[in-house]
């Protein structure tokens, strides 16, 4: 999401193929998850008990659910919900995880290891298992679900950047700058950051499309956010009993699913170099 | 057996990089192929094995007992690797398998390149291992290795099916006299019993020690040929002639006298360090005067960086200390490395990095063109990346960066020992020349005993660490006698 909100016309074209697809991709159903709702009105949760399970038509370009509810309304909300928790999601693990991966790898000794402790009990917690934990305290809550996301992330980010960090900090280039005299600000923005950039945005956008996936599966098991809630794991559960009357409404939340991971998928890709 | 080059060019597209040139290796015969760094050396040796990178095409005929090479398909070529062709990696380290042991890295060869059987490629290896003196360590890990005994390792993995054709690319880059003797001894190794070794190198030493045959290459085009002993004793190329004294063994002596030493900048009182284990010097005393250019000479591992860089404060000594001369910007002690492309951030161009340092500093932006044209650097190498420029003019750009900061010790740690001759005949004197004149005292590290005789006042020596044992000391001796 990162790599997405800081690309530049002019840096577009320099992009690899799949790159340059995946972003397309996200764009396209950003747009119309954001921009639709202004141009018509759009109520996820207005019934319409007369008119259950319609086909696709011209007033209801993607039909309606089984309780009269317009889709095309839902779809928008259920990608705006799952986009936005999960850029908070990665924007929350990034920071912590990067900035202690920088502080563990530049300081090294006690400070080091302290962190890396911390990060190997993280990591020895099934991740699915602290999600659902946070879930069941506080159900159906927003906070609980980004926070459990966002605790299991960050270990990632922390890994990498400590393990880049380290081997820079005793590298020449560092040396050589420290002895012209410049600071910490100065060796952070022209020596670690170039070198860190592209595993963290290529992590950012694997992070993304693992939470669009963590927050559907809960919704899926009834576990995350409650109805009536557009999400897309719940909205699989609510209408998989119609998968039979009307097929192309329960296909609808599992393309866009498809669609967003594989968007975030193809935008980390790197080709080999 | 036989390998005749006719008109053999490298190409990349319609830009002729090594121009077409011919040559004649028969069993037991050695080639040496000599040129400054980018001459296309190593794209020679690599159109003969087959390996040139996409993008580039061999033109010309490399008949290997009558067999046109450049005819047959890639697997066709792949197969004579190991059994004919044999390319000595130019750093085993990188060649090796980190993760397993040293005799298993050579009986596989014998074992699935070769073709034996599990015994008799056991018992070969045995022998190998032994023959080069490796008889201890088949057991051993590579980082367990030393340089040397890898460097061995990686050439009895690479000659164990048996390959006649042995191409060596810069073998001795960045190795100390001693290693040198060795890796040529090694060489000579591959010669014996009707073998052929084409070596490529822009050092003269090794050529002169390897014997046999001598080209000399510039831009891709042969300049001339002939044996060892008569051409590089008189070259008859003007480009031959000037490779052959830029060989330090050769410089001239210094003109100028040294300068009459002021107040020290720096005196260290008993230094001792140990590092891993090993002791690296003990009650080692020492001051350095402005204008003063001491040479640090030593074995490799005898702590001559982690003498620098104690005396610059990036280390801390187990005992003894370091005293800089009051009223000094700690900005003004500064060091050069021995790998330039190493010490700058790779991700932005020389003129930005140069833009901090003045911004930094508040330096006056006038003073960077005259160093520019002092340093016979050109202005446009500014839009450039440091990976974007040769070695010597980056280090050259080191130079300008640390002569901005009017520095008063400068630590210059091997600075050219990773450029060719040539780059360094011309990049040295200029920089003894410019601390001189700049009253900065340069501790210039060096393998290269000849080379620290020609271009520093006075020598400091460092011995062979031990492991334990009597306290090693420091022998220091004037270079020039009128200097006393």
């Amino acid at each position: 999401m990162i790599a997405t909100l800081s690309l530049l016309p002019s840096r577009w074209l320099s992009l690899p193929r799949a790159r340059r697809w995946g972003a397309g991709l996200l764009l396209a159903l950003l747009a119309v998850a954001w921009l639709l709702p202004l141009v018509t009105a759009l109520d996820p949760a207005r019934q319409d008990l007369m008119n259950t399970l319609a086909a696709p038509s011209l007033a209801e370009p993607l039909g309606t659910d089984h309780l009269g509810r317009s889709q095309l309304a839902r779809m928008a909300a259920a990608i705006r919900l799952s986009t936005g928790m999960a850029l908070v999601s990665v924007l929350s693990a990034a920071l912590p995880g990067v900035l202690l991966g920088v502080l563990a790898g530049w300081r090294g000794g006690w400070t080091d290891r302290a962190l890396g402790l911390v990060a190997d009990c993280v990591l020895a917690l099934p991740g699915l298992l602290l999600v659902l934990l946070l879930a069941a305290i506080a159900p159906g809550q927003f906070w609980a679900l980004y926070l459990g996301i966002a605790l299991v992330l960050w270990v990632e980010y922390f890994r990498v950047v400590r393990a880049t960090t380290r081997s820079l900090a005793a590298s020449p280039q560092l040396q050589a700058s420290r002895l012209l005299g410049f600071g910490p600000g100065y060796l952070l923005r022209r020596h670690l950051w170039p070198a860190l950039a592209p595993a963290i945005s290529t992590l950012a956008a694997f992070g993304a499309a693992n939470a669009i996936l963590a927050i559907a599966a809960l919704g899926f098991v009834s576990i995350g956010l409650k109805p009536p809630t557009a999400e897309l794991g719940l909205m699989m559960t609510d209408l998989l009993p119609y998968y039979r009357e009307a097929p192309w409404i329960i296909l609808q939340p599992i393309a866009v699913l498809f669609l967003l991971v594989l968007g975030c998928q193809l935008l980390a890709g790197r080709e080999p170099q | 057996m036989t390998l005749h080059a006719i008109d053999l060019g490298v190409w990349a597209g319609d830009d002729c990089l090594v121009a077409p040139c011919s040559f004649r290796l028969s069993a037991g015969e050695n080639l040496t192929l000599l040129g400054e760094t980018g001459a296309g050396k190593s794209l020679l040796a690599q159109a003969i094995m087959g390996t040139l990178p996409a993008g580039l095409e061999a033109r010309g005929e490399v008949r290997l007992d009558g067999r046109q090479l450049l005819d047959l398909r890639r697997g066709e070529r792949r197969r004579l690797w190991g059994r004919e062709l044999v390319l000595l990696p130019q750093e085993p380290w990188h060649a090796l398998d980190p993760l397993m042991r040293a005799g298993e890295q050579v009986r596989e060869t014998y074992r699935f390149v070769a073709g034996d059987d599990a015994g008799r490629a056991r018992e070969r290896t045995r022998r190998a291992l032994a023959r080069l003196g490796l008889g201890q360590a088949a057991r051993r890990l590579p980082s367990e290795l030393s340089g040397g005994m890898a460097q061995r390792l990686a050439f009895a993995a690479a000659t164990a099916a048996g390959g006649r054709l042995v191409i060596a690319d810069e073998p001795t880059k960045g190795l100390d006299s001693d290693r040198r003797d060795e890796v040529v001894a090694l060489l000579q190794e591959a010669q014996r019993d009707g073998g052929m070794l084409l070596t490529i190198t822009h050092d003269i030493q090794v050529a002169r020690r390897l014997g046999g045959r001598v080209m000399i290459l510039r831009d891709g085009r042969c300049l001339e040929e002939g044996e060892a002993a008569e051409l590089l004793r008189r070259p008859r190329s003007d480009f031959g002639r000037r490779l052959l004294a830029a060989d330090p063994a050769e410089w001239t002596a210094r003109a100028t006298p040294p300068r009459a030493a002021g107040e020290p900048v720096l005196r260290a009182h008993g230094l001792g360090k140990t590092l891993g284990g090993r002791r690296l010097f003990e009650a080692l005393s020492l001051s350095l005067s402005p204008g003063e250019v001491v040479g640090l000479a030593g074995p490799s591992g005898c702590g001559k960086s982690t003498l620098g860089n104690l005396l610059l404060g990036l280390g801390t000594p187990d005992r003894g200390r370091v005293e800089r001369a009051t009223g000094l910007a700690p900005h003004r002690f500064q060091k050069l490395y021995q790998d330039p492309p190493a010490a700058f951030a790779p991700h932005w161009t020389l003129g930005t990095l140069l833009d901090d340092l003045l911004r930094r500093h508040r330096l006056d932006r006038d003073r960077v063109p005259p160093l520019l044209e002092r340093l016979r650097l050109s202005s446009a190498l500014l839009a450039r990346r440091p990976g974007e420029v040769s070695g010597g003019e980056l280090q050259r750009f080191s130079l300008l960066r640390v002569l901005l900061l009017d520095p008063v010790l400068l630590f210059a740690d091997e600075p050219t020992s990773r450029l060719d001759p040539l780059t360094q005949r011309e990049i040295l004197p200029l920089m003894t020349e410019l601390a001189r004149e700049r009253g900065c005292a340069l501790l210039l590290v060096s393998h290269d005993r000849d080379l620290v005789r020609h271009s520093c006042d006075r020598t400091l020596e460092l011995g062979t660490p031990l492991n334990q044992g009597s306290a090693l000391t420091a022998r220091e001796e004037r270079a020039m006698p009128e200097s006393g």
